[in-house]
């Protein structure tokens, strides 16, 4: 029969529809989460406070039977206070190791330009790593390891923005925007009476989930495809508003991240529409436009755009050899 | 010679001169479309003027400098800023060439200047003029640059956006004109024909003024583009009362389309209506069911069966069109009606089982349904009221019709079948009834009779007309005038036909009224974890078409209506198991095919055939009587043909190779050769489009979802690298259905 109907990979269905009874009218945002958490990358959250971005991550994190860590970031947070600490035992008289909250499955890192770019580095570095060095011992990340960020819009006083050159450890940036008057006026008919983030149940086990993760690589992507990712990246790096392009890490993100999204919408295979559909929220953090490109208003964003609008979509075998 | 043999022959210089920068215009012309050329009309007053001074023969030394200095007049005003001739022009002009004349050598084409490329351009626009000066005056022979130009346009026209249909019609009466003259021109020098004797003339003129008027109207008559409307059924709406039955649609000048209860007088024009009926959430696209008739009459349906009710629950509808033994698959649907319709019936997909609310709760209990057990119709009533339904889900079980099950279904029909959808009224005209049997001879089982009587009207220019369309007078029976005269209707006239054709050889038919599956928005729904297309179902989409009894299968809908589709789901078993089953299986439907197709294939034949016996008469003796003229200008005519049906005799092509080595291969080529097609008829993929983008944008044109399934098989071989699809044959069926629409 005709297959043409959209369906989600049936354990992510649950886990979304888990996100839906406590985030109202940010289903997108739950999807692409799950895309950087099956893709093994990390998200970076960014938008005004109050909008419910620590909500969606408890939420997700509480559907995920996994250890869940919160690190509230703030000015005075040291990078110790991420990591861990060795701490002198008189009784046995060695140093024991203290592990911080980088040391879990899935890290919420609330609030993250609000403390020193010192101590947020300590957190961005273990990002790409699968272990982390603490005075000078090499201490093995959990698997999986997933990072949530937020962080509010850099104009907002009293933060310190994360350095551009380290943005691209985030496999996404998402912006959540403000609910319509519908939603919010649903949102308080809800959270009258106990909060529905307490009835949420987990419903994918540490295994389960490290099995998806796996089987996320196994999804095809065809030569015409990648092709394409490569073309596409490329093009960001050629317009003239960019000052520093996206780099190949950039092209590695979008196709791991497309390989997610075609697993998460039941496919193992990757369609340029998928790639379509990512670029803007995989690749718009990675690059820097000029300033006369900012001073004229173009974002990140447009650029993609235009170069999406520009670049042809693989239709046959081949054609482009 | 004496004067006026001179004039005249000054007068057919002149004019066939003329044909031939008319035809060199051809070449320029697809430039303004496909080429980078922002000033087309430059050139071509550059090519004028070139033409113009080879034509009065000046001295070289005139005449050379006049073009150059033409040339670099246009490459100033074009491309340099300096006044001419100054030293910084001379700069430029030189800078210019010094390093176009390294890209030549390094072959770096693309590096080109863009003056540079004009100065070339313009370079083979003088030399052309020159050329075609020297074949069209002192050689006369025109014929390879007219034959060239046909082909150059063909293929301009099959390989890039450029529209060539105008362009082809010009050439051809061009053609015409300046190989008459030609000929003419020649045998007037050969015999030094005096002015007395032109009065022979009449010999060659009837015919080359026939040919010249035979093009034109080819030209007109060449396949265009029918628009696609919604088919709409004259009925007035059931919101709009007033204008009941009492007067028969017939007398009204115009009427609303819309969905009607009275069909007792069918026929007459009438006005589009866009008024939302009902929005439909559900995943595929389909028919929505209403009712059926039994009793045609001559002039419309009754219904005499209407009498038997039942009352039935809102869980258990118990109202089935098939056996058990067609295979279904469940699924659901949720409708939500617009406050503008007043519509007290219930529309339902094909294997409706059970209506509920969208929310948890029951229905009021109040609520009552009233089913029409012979009809299909069902009522809803709240305490004893008509009463409209705001908005309900439809569980239903989608049936999917097996071919070899319908084929090889026997034809005992049951007695009341028989009696009951076999009717025919007594005056029913006897051609209608040899009509009926000359269109299913030949066909051994019912479902290809069915088949057979389904694709005659769009065999023979049917056409679909909602304005203009008549109305039976006196004794005159609805049928019979749409299918012997008019030729030209909306559905109720095609589904009124095939009903009547069927029961005019004992198969037993009847008509149903309902929706098309309306309008594809850009929204979708998702409902309890699907994702549901939405679909909007106005006035217009009201439909009628045809469902015919299949005994041990019950009812199958069929679609005869011009630029309709049959929404209903058919497949072909495949049983791995048994080889030699599903191979005779295929094979029927191969042959089928090579049928229905052999006649173009065999077309193109005969006209290479012919093409080939007339150029070797041609080429044999010049002198002949059986004149240059006519050879080429069969040679033109055919290329003329060939031209126009050349998309067809391609899908004819591919249609045969999909069939002969389904694959990956074939496929492709004929995916991307329906790309082509709709790309000509105005449906122009972009090239940052995605497939499935696109095949979104087509269903939605032809509210259908054949291009989104077919997509999805290519995207499975080009992007998973799949071989060939398992379900060959269905693709081949979607394919044939969009290649037939996109070529319509
Ligand atoms: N879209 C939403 N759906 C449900 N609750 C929301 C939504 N947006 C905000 N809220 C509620 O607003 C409050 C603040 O959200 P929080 O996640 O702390 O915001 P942030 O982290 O963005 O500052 C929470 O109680 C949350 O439940
Ligand atoms: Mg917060």
């Amino acid at each position: 029969m005709s297959s043409q109907t959209v369906l989600y990979q049936p354990k992510i269905s649950e886990v979304l529809r888990n996100i839906n009874k406590v985030i109202i009218g940010k289903d997108e945002e739950a999807l692409l989460s799950i895309v950087a958490l099956l893709a093994k990358g990390h998200v970076l959250l960014e938008d005004v406070p109050g909008v419910g971005k620590t909500m969606l991550v408890r939420t997700l994190a509480k559907s995920l039977d996994c250890d869940f860590k919160r690190i509230q970031f703030t000015p005075d947070l040291l990078p110790s206070d991420v990591t861990g600490v060795s701490i002198y035992n008189p009784k046995t008289l060695e140093f024991e190791f203290r592990s911080g909250p980088i040391l879990g499955n899935i890290v919420l890192a609330d609030e993250i330009n609000r403390t020193s770019p010192k101590t947020q580095s300590s957190l961005l570095e273990g990002m790409e790593e699968t272990s982390i060095t603490v005075e000078g011992e090499a201490v093995p990340l959990k698997k999986p390891f997933f990072v949530m960020a937020t962080q509010n819009p850099i104009e907002y006083e009293g933060t310190y923005p994360l350095p551009e050159a380290q943005l691209d450890r985030f496999l996404l940036k998402l912006k959540m925007g403000y609910p319509s008057a519908k939603q919010e006026m649903e949102m308080l008919n809800r959270t009258s009476g106990t909060h529905p983030i307490h009835e949420v149940q987990a419903v994918l086990s540490r295994e389960e989930l490290v099995a998806l993760q796996d089987k996320v690589e196994e999804v095809y992507v065809d030569a015409t495809v990648t092709r394409y990712i490569v073309d596409l990246v490329r093009g960001t790096r050629n317009d003239e508003g960019v000052y520093l392009g996206v780099s190949p890490r950039g092209s590695i993100a979008l196709m791991k991240a497309a390989k997610a999204y075609a697993f998460i919408r039941d496919r193992d295979y990757v369609l340029p529409d998928d790639v379509k559909y990512l670029a803007p929220f995989v690749l718009s953090h990675r690059m820097i436009l000029t300033s006369e490109a900012k001073f004229e208003g173009s974002s990140p964003e447009g650029i993609i755009a235009d170069v999406l609008s520009k670049l042809s979509v693989p239709v046959q075998r081949n054609v482009s050899e | 010679m004496n004067l006026t043999s001179d004039r005249h022959q000054s007068f057919y210089q002149i004019t066939i001169y003329l044909c031939g920068f008319l035809l060199f215009m051809e070449w320029l012309m697809p430039l303004d479309v496909i080429g980078e050329f922002n000033n087309v009309s430059i050139f071509y007053i550059y090519a004028a003027f070139c033409f113009f001074i080879s034509f009065i023969q000046m001295n070289w030394m005139i005449s050379v400098p006049l073009k150059l200095i033409g040339l670099l007049f246009i490459l100033d005003g074009l491309f340099i800023g300096e006044r001419i001739c100054s030293g910084g022009w001379f700069t430029i002009v030189y800078d210019q060439i010094l390093y176009n004349i390294q890209v030549i050598q390094s072959q770096q084409w693309w590096d080109m200047t863009p003056m540079f490329r004009s100065l070339l351009f313009l370079i083979l626009l003088w030399l052309m003029s020159y050329l075609l000066f020297y074949w069209f005056i002192i050689a006369k022979r025109m014929l390879v640059f007219v034959v060239l130009t046909i082909i150059y346009v063909t293929v301009v026209d099959t390989f890039t956006v450029y529209d060539g249909k105008w362009a082809i019609i010009r050439t051809f009466i061009l053609a015409m004109v300046s190989l008459g003259l030609a000929h003419f021109y020649k045998e007037m020098e050969k015999e030094s024909i005096s002015v007395k004797s032109l009065r022979v003339t009449y010999r060659w003129v009837v015919p080359l003024v026939s040919m010249v008027i035979l093009s034109s109207v080819l030209g007109f008559a060449s396949p265009k583009l029918t628009p696609q409307w919604p088919d709409p059924v004259p009925y007035l709406t059931s919101a709009n009362p007033g204008a009941g039955s009492g007067d028969g649609p017939g007398n009204g000048p115009v009427q609303k389309v819309g969905y009607g209860e009275n069909d007792s007088r069918l026929g007459g024009g009438f006005i589009q209506d866009d008024t939302p009926v009902f929005r439909a959430m559900s995943q595929d696209e389909q028919y929505w069911r209403v009712e059926s008739k039994d009793t045609y009459t001559g002039k419309g349906w009754e219904d005499t069966l209407e009498e038997e009710t039942s009352e039935v629950t809102s869980r258990d509808l118990e109202f089935s069109t098939f056996t058990d033994d067609v295979e279904t698959e469940e699924r659901t649907s949720f409708l939500d009606f617009t406050g503008e319709a007043n519509f007290n019936k219930l529309v339902y997909p094909y294997g409706v089982d059970a209506i509920s609310r969208f929310s948890q709760d029951e229905f009021s209990e109040n609520l009552s349904f009233q089913l029409h057990d012979n009809t299909g119709e069902i009522d809803t009533f709240e305490s004893g009221d008509p009463v409209q339904l705001e908005e309900y889900v439809v569980d239903y079980n989608m049936p999917s019709f097996e071919y070899s099950q319908l084929r090889e279904a026997d034809e005992e029909d049951p007695e009341e079948i028989v009696e009951q959808y076999t009717q025919l009224p007594d005056n029913l005209p006897n051609r209608v009834v040899n009509l009926g049997s000359q269109i299913i001879e030949g066909e051994d089982n019912r479902y290809d009779q069915a088949k057979a009587v389904e694709a005659y009207f769009a065999a023979n220019d049917f056409e679909y007309e909602t304005e203009d369309v008549e109305v039976p007078e006196g004794n005159e029976d609805y049928v019979d005038q749409f299918l012997f005269e008019t030729q030209l209707g909306y559905c109720d006239n095609f589904s009124t036909s095939m009903v009547v054709l069927l029961r005019s050889q004992d198969i037993p038919a009847r008509w149903v009224k309902g929706f098309t599956g309306g309008e594809l928005t850009q929204e979708t729904a998702s409902v309890e974890d699907q994702n549901l297309n939405v679909y909007e179902v106005t006035s217009g989409n009201a439909h009628s078409w045809v469902e015919v009894y299949f005994p041990e299968v019950g009812w199958v809908p069929f679609e005869p209506t011009q630029g309709f589709a049959n929404n209903a789901d058919f497949y072909t078993e495949v049983e791995q198991s048994d080889d030699g089953e599903t191979s005779t299986d295929e094979d029927g439907e191969t042959e089928d095919t090579e049928e229905d197709n052999s006649e173009n294939p065999n077309q193109a034949q005969q006209q290479e055939e012919a093409e080939s016996d007339e150029a070797a008469a041609g080429a044999g003796d010049d002198n002949n009587w059986t004149p240059l003229w006519i050879t080429s200008a069969l040679l033109i005519f055919l290329a003329a043909i060939l031209f126009f049906v050349r998309h067809r005799l391609m899908a004819a092509y591919l249609r045969r190779q999909i069939r002969k080595k389904p694959g990956r291969d074939t496929f492709e080529r004929a995916y991307i050769f329906l790309l082509k097609v709709f790309e000509k008829r105005k449906m122009k993929r972009h090239a940052n489009q995605t497939l499935r983008d696109f095949a979104n944008q087509v269903d939605a044109r032809y509210q259908s979802s054949d291009m989104r399934q077919l997509t999805y098989h290519y995207e499975r071989m080009l992007y998973r690298n799949e071989q060939g699809s398992e379900q060959m044959s269905k693709v081949t069926e979607l394919w044939e259905n969009l290649i037939k629409k996109a070529l319509s």
